[in-house]
């Protein structure tokens, strides 16, 4: 396995960015997947946009000291999502039920993304993409949600277009400041 | 100041012994839960000093969980965690041990531990002026050696203020703030009966996996620890989406729920049961879990009979009181921490026998992760629920509206042999009545003899049978 698709490591060096074209269009896909997000459109986010061997990892933060070798975050550990393709899918489902409650009335989201790096690796089909992350969430009168973090994206290009096949997802909060998730990131 | 008999203090040095509260009585607040009419008043949810009170009556003196023996296996292994809201350090002693700490240095207050846990630590280093303490809590030094040019310091007794009583159950460790507290056993009753559904099941024993989720949420504590000691009925409503989602249809009660399915309460700790042996492994969406929930129901039968047998992989839910709540089958162990009236910290493990394989630990962990986590599809809608009934209580006639706890309220079950008040069927309000009446024990009590002799003590036919 290449060593960008191991779910446990970050992505190595970062010095091989893309042409022009290229990065324009993963640009594009990225933006283009969180609009569907915001939107709840989440059955066709899994269609169009998700490959079918994602992976999608968003650890949990730990406080740890500097000189402990464990990390603030270990795969294998606690983790908010930890999903294959069919994992993610259950989830949908909930959305998709009328009496998933803490989704009726209806959220407002709103994912921003910035800091957007795209990277070429050592599969030519395969590109790494780094960016941030505004996740916000608001629902009735005024319960809000905002959330910051990074992600750490795998992208295949398949038939023209991109599929995701591997995203790390990593929080800025230790203590979650929400009482749920019910969103993607 | 030290004068006269010190005990030990230093004349010319204060005494630093450390200091624990006394309970008091609060009999306005006990009967804020009417048990005649089968009704909460609202301001035990809201109230800021029925709260204050709680923390003195309720947290300062019950065994709270602290910890697993698994998370801190070796001398100087600590994790930190709350009692009530209290920071607390709770470490893996020299001899084997555990002590626990309050997370305050003695000089000017400061934690003198920032993070969540760690490894072979030895000791903890306040960042203020670098007092050091060891791994037992004791004074090791400062910075500047002020301790070192001053021989009078150490005979001040100076050090972390240690958990009164620390004790362990079947790897669960828990600590009370309280000397005169009555051992961790005598606070638990006959309900360890109960408890070894899941800490007992299997020869090798259990462990926490994967480490802890925190999350906030915007509800008094009572909610959850109440949801957990006996609400079945709100699984069909409040988590029929998640049930879709991962049966494909509802949540099921089990073929023989109008025989089997009971609740239990001794002191206030509780659990529900339908004792159908999967219903809630099946929620994990694992087959392979189901097929190991099945093994394990037939093998524990020797270890634990044929009724709690039956109870490891059920529809069910406990909660040990106060705060501390589990789910049979779905492995989820949590505290409800309270942080004010209206908030809570909770932590989220998961639990697994030690002998499981490896890729049923793994399947566990990530069941948990589906189910009962922030983002999982039954938590997820738990917490607005919670956090609305807590809330609309800043409307002042709202909060003089009583609540209704009258479910099954006739369905007192004289015959069944178990230990405890047994209540016939879980969609039932009983669990939660004998929670809400600990609770008023607790506001109303000052002292342990009362405390362990009121109405949530264990009838006596059941304590012969339990023997």
């Amino acid at each position: 396995m290449l060593d960008i698709l191991d779910i446990s490591k970050p992505f190595a060096d970062m010095d091989r960015p893309v042409d022009i074209e290229t990065e324009r269009a993963i640009t594009r896909w990225l933006h283009a997947e969180v609009r569907y997000l915001d939107a709840e459109r989440y059955q066709e986010w899994l269609t169009d946009f998700i490959d079918p061997e994602i992976h999608y990892w968003m650890p949990d933060m730990e406080t740890r000291r500097r000189d402990d070798p464990r990390g603030m975050f270990a795969y294998g550990e606690s983790a908010y999502f930890d999903d294959t393709w069919s994992e993610l899918n259950i989830r949908v489902k909930r959305y998709n039920e009328p009496s998933a409650w803490a989704d009726n009335p209806q959220t407002r989201h709103l994912h921003q993304i910035s800091n957007i790096e795209i990277n070429a690796t050592d599969d030519p089909t395969l590109f790494a993409v780094h960016s941030a992350f505004t996740n916000v969430r608001n629902r009735n009168e005024a319960d809000q949600d905002i959330i910051h973090g990074r992600r750490e994206d795998v992208l295949r290009a398949v038939d023209g277009g991109y599929r995701l096949l591997r995203r790390r997802v990593f929080i800025v909060q230790n203590v979650l400041l929400s009482k749920n998730l019910n969103t993607f990131f | 100041m030290c004068e006269g008999d010190c005990k030990g203090a230093a004349k010319g040095r204060p005494n630093m012994k450390p200091v624990y509260p006394k309970a008091g009585s609060y009999p306005d607040f006990a009967k804020l839960v009417d048990r005649e009419n089968a009704q909460v008043d609202r301001r035990v949810f809201t109230d800021e000093e029925v709260y204050q009170a709680e923390l003195r009556q309720i947290f300062a003196r019950s065994w709270l969980f602290l910890a697993h023996e698994s998370q801190i296996p070796n001398p100087g292994d600590f994790v930190r965690t709350s009692m009530g809201e209290d920071d607390v350090i709770v470490v893996r002693q020299r001899d084997g041990s555990v002590n626990a700490f309050l997370n305050s240095c003695p000089h000017r207050g400061n934690r003198v531990c920032m993070v969540d846990a760690g490894k072979k630590a030895r000791g903890f280093i306040c960042n203020y002026h670098g007092w050091s303490f060891g791994i037992d809590g004791a004074l090791r030094g400062t910075d500047g050696k002020v301790y070192e040019k001053d021989e009078t310091f150490e005979k001040a007794q100076i050090g972390l203020t240690p958990v009164a009583q620390v004790d362990s159950y079947k790897g669960l460790i828990f600590g009370t703030f309280d000397p005169d507290a009555v051992s961790l056993l005598e606070f638990f009753g006959d309900f360890t009966y109960y408890l070894d559904i899941m800490l007992d099941n299997d020869e090798g024993g259990t462990e926490f996996i994967g480490g802890a989720i925190k999350s906030e949420i915007d509800c008094n504590w009572k909610f959850p620890a109440e949801n957990f000691v006996g609400d079945i009925l709100h699984a069909f409503w409040t988590h029929q989406s998640g049930a879709q989602a991962i049966l494909g249809g509802g949540v099921d009660l089990g073929k023989r729920y109008d025989e089997l399915a009971f609740q239990a309460s001794i002191y206030g700790h509780g659990i529900e049961t339908n004792l159908d042996k999967v219903g809630n492994t099946r929620t994990l969406g694992y087959p392979d879990l189901v097929d190991y929930a099945f093994d394990l129901s037939e093998k524990a039968k020797d270890r634990l009979g044929d009724i709690r047998a039956r109870a490891i992989g059920a529809v069910s839910s406990c909660t040990v009181f106060p705060n501390f709540s589990f789910l049979p089958g779905q492995n989820t162990f949590r505290v409800w921490h309270p942080r004010g009236p209206g908030k809570i910290e909770l932590v989220v493990w998961t639990l697994v026998n030690k002998n499981a394989p490896d890729h049923i630990k793994e399947q566990y962990r990530k069941g948990v992760m589906m189910t009962f986590s922030p983002g999982g599809v039954f938590e997820m809608d738990d917490g607005e629920n919670w956090e609305y009934s807590t809330r609309v209580n800043q409307g002042f006639v709202t909060r003089h509206q009583p609540l209704h706890y009258a479910l099954g309220i006739e369905s007192a079950d004289m015959e069944r042999d178990l230990p405890g008040h047994i209540h016939k069927g879980s969609l039932n309000d009983a669990n939660q009545r004998l929670f809400y009446t600990r609770w008023a024990e607790f506001m109303e009590h000052d002292n342990w003899t009362d405390l362990q002799n009121g109405a949530t003590a264990a009838p006596k036919k059941t304590a012969t049978a339990a023997e």
